[in-house]
């Protein structure tokens, strides 16, 4: 196959089998298993024999050499090969872990109560929260953590394109915010901040979101980023300052003199003359027996639209 | 000017607060709380009428009020939008240019005496050790000032003043928060209005519009007020320490949310507590 050749066709919905490894990277697997058995087998070889001709003849040394530094490179050698496995199995380790525990859990509770007392533990492990919105809301937070960290490495794998070698960003632990999760990730070489910004609206649409938001997590170091996933919007909420409920209420009320009530609130009883105008209106003896500031707003405004700028 | 009946239980202690330290101001798109440190910054807000600047500035006005080291010099020309802080204001200015004159001219020449001062410490900038008071300068509707009452001959001091505020009074610890309707040259002149480190657009109407506020090609790289509906008041794109416009939802302070404030300033700034304090050799009195 050719290095153009599409990889995206090889290994997906082809036959019934699950291809985990895709072309490319299955090339490369196979040369890195290799380079990473001989490169074992020789340094721990090595190693071992120079350890040995200490206490053995050297000839026995080498064989002695030999006989540690293949195996381990045979062990470096499977590591690599079942490296994408071993991926996988990492990306789901929060699942399998919940999966196992829960699983665990239940065969122990049923194997220890009878079924009534069984089926009224589980009614209330997984009742109380439903029932209580808060903590409904927090679990279903977390399971959106959870199900989005998938979403972002699909989002990688399938249209944004990275290195040669197909590794994906190491997407690292992500948290509830009020609007969505917010996602840390670390970036391998291949991809960057602008790749990223350019696709945001791809990314919000695989992760089931109104609006993805990245920025970077370190000033340091331009590979670590921070995905904001927002499903909500909370800028409609009305914000009150918390420094309404750090004054106490019971303050002495300042003793204010009671203003003078001004008078002559409705139209009829503003007569036209009674309107002192202020003397510095230089030059609008026209509008003078209107209103007062009414000139100087009305020429801004017509100014407004003929010059935006400057 | 306060009632000697203080309850016996129960007497509010003073206030912790600095203008030196951040102020809320009100929570952004994540629902994580903003802060702007206010003490060398000035704030420029603009936005449609009904925006929700002078929500933002009470916000401010209220931090200020409850911190020990500010004075607030206020100058509102709508009198209701800032009067509840009459009280805890060193001055307070509704619709009188002349007044509004004095004031800066008197602000102007602390702001020399503090540099004067600075100069004989071989210092650069006041700090939250110095001792002095913070005097944060509130302006709402610039416009009124600059645009709509007076002569052309006053109008033109007053932004002449107030640029010279916003341009030297950061590091004297002078910092200046505007609200306008509108910062266009007609309104502002621009070498005014490009001295605001920090801006607020509320909606606007036109990306035009929020450009003049949030700066030039802002719309186009996406920030534009134009985005924020018009039944969500208070929501604003802000420019402040990271330099990037950030979605924001100010925080709002009910009528009585805010007497109950400006009472509990008022008391904790009673004349007996604040005559003397070491700002006092720059000759600032409380205003008339
Ligand atoms: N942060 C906020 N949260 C919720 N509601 C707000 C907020 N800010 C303002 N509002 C609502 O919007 C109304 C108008 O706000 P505000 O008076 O601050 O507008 P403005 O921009 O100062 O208008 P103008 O330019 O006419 O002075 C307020 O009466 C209040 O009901
Ligand atoms: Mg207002």
């Amino acid at each position: 196959m050719s290095k153009s050749s599409p990889r995206r066709s090889f290994g997906r919905k082809s036959t019934g089998t699950v291809t985990v490894i895709e072309a490319k990277v299955h090339r490369s697997s196979a040369r890195n298993a290799r380079m990473a058995f001989i490169l074992s087998a020789v340094v721990i070889g090595v190693l071992a024999t120079v350890v040995a001709t200490s206490y053995v003849h050297p000839i026995i040394a080498l064989f002695i050499g030999a006989a540690i530094g293949v195996p381990c490179g045979a062990l470096a050698w499977l590591l690599v090969r079942i490296w994408p496995v071993l991926r996988l199995l990492w990306w789901w380790t929060p699942e399998i872990v919940l999966t196992v525990l829960s699983l665990t859990a239940w065969v122990q509770l049923a194997n220890h109560t009878p079924t009534i007392v069984t089926l009224a533990v589980v009614a209330i492990v997984l009742g109380v929260p439903a029932a209580i919105p808060a903590v409904r809301r927090q679990v279903v937070a977390w399971v959106w953590c959870l199900i989005v960290r998938h979403r972002l490495r699909v989002c990688f794998a399938q249209f944004i394109v990275a290195n040669q070698s197909g590794s994906l960003p190491l997407i690292l632990w992500a948290k509830p915010t009020p609007v969505g999760e917010r996602v840390w990730v670390y970036l391998r070489p291949g991809l960057s901040l602008a790749d990223l910004e350019g696709r945001l609206d791809k990314i919000a649409v695989t992760c089931h979101a109104s609006s993805v938001l990245v920025e970077r997590a370190s000033d340091g170091n331009a590979a670590y980023l921070r995905f904001d996933i927002k499903r909500r919007e909370v800028l409609t909420a009305t914000v009150t300052s918390p420094l309404a409920d750090v004054v106490t209420s019971d303050i002495p009320a300042t003793d204010r003199p009671t203003p003078v009530v001004p008078t002559a609130l409705d139209l009829p009883d503003v007569q036209a003359p009674t309107v002192t105008l202020p003397v510095q209106q230089p030059k609008k003896p026209a509008t003078t027996s209107a209103n007062g500031s009414k000139p100087t707003a009305a020429q801004s405004t017509d100014a407004d639209d003929v010059s935006d700028w400057i | 000017m306060t009632t000697a009946t203080a309850p016996t239980a129960g007497i509010p202690v003073g206030p912790g607060l600095s203008m030196f330290d951040p102020i809320f101001l009100g929570i952004d798109e994540f629902g994580q709380p903003v802060y702007i440190t206010l003490a060398y910054r000035n704030l420029l807000a603009g936005g449609e009428p009904g925006g929700g600047k002078s929500g933002l500035l009470n916000t401010i006005a209220a931090h200020a009020a409850l911190s020990a080291d500010c004075r607030l010099v206020l100058l509102d020309g709508k009198l209701v939008e800032l009067g509840q802080w009459e009280d805890c204001a060193d001055a307070f200015i509704g619709p009188d240019i002349t007044a509004a004159l004095d004031v800066l001219r008197r602000l102007q020449q602390v702001m020399n005496n503090r540099y004067a001062w600075l100069r004989a410490h071989g210092r650069r900038k006041v700090t939250a050790l110095d001792g002095l008071s913070v005097i944060t300068v509130l302006v709402d509707e610039i416009a009124f000032y600059s645009a709509t009452i007076g002569g052309k001959q006053e109008q033109e001091e007053f932004v002449a003043l107030l640029r010279d505020l916003v341009a030297r009074g950061r590091a004297a610890g002078i910092p200046v928060v505007a609200a306008t309707q509108r910062p266009s040259f007609d309104i502002i002149p621009t070498s005014l209005r490009d001295l605001f480190g920090y801006r607020a657009a509320f909606r606007c109407t036109t990306p035009n519009s929020s450009n003049i506020v949030l700066g030039h090609g802002c719309a186009e790289q996406g920030y534009s007020a134009t985005d924020i509906a018009p039944t969500n008041q208070g929501a604003a794109y802000l420019i402040a320490e990271g330099g990037i416009p950030r979605r924001i939802k100010v925080a709002y302070l009910t009528d009585s949310q805010i007497a109950g404030i400006a009472d509990y300033a008022a008391w904790t700034r009673r004349p007996s507590r604040l005559s003397a304090p070491t700002g006092s050799r720059l000759d600032w009195e409380i205003a008339a």
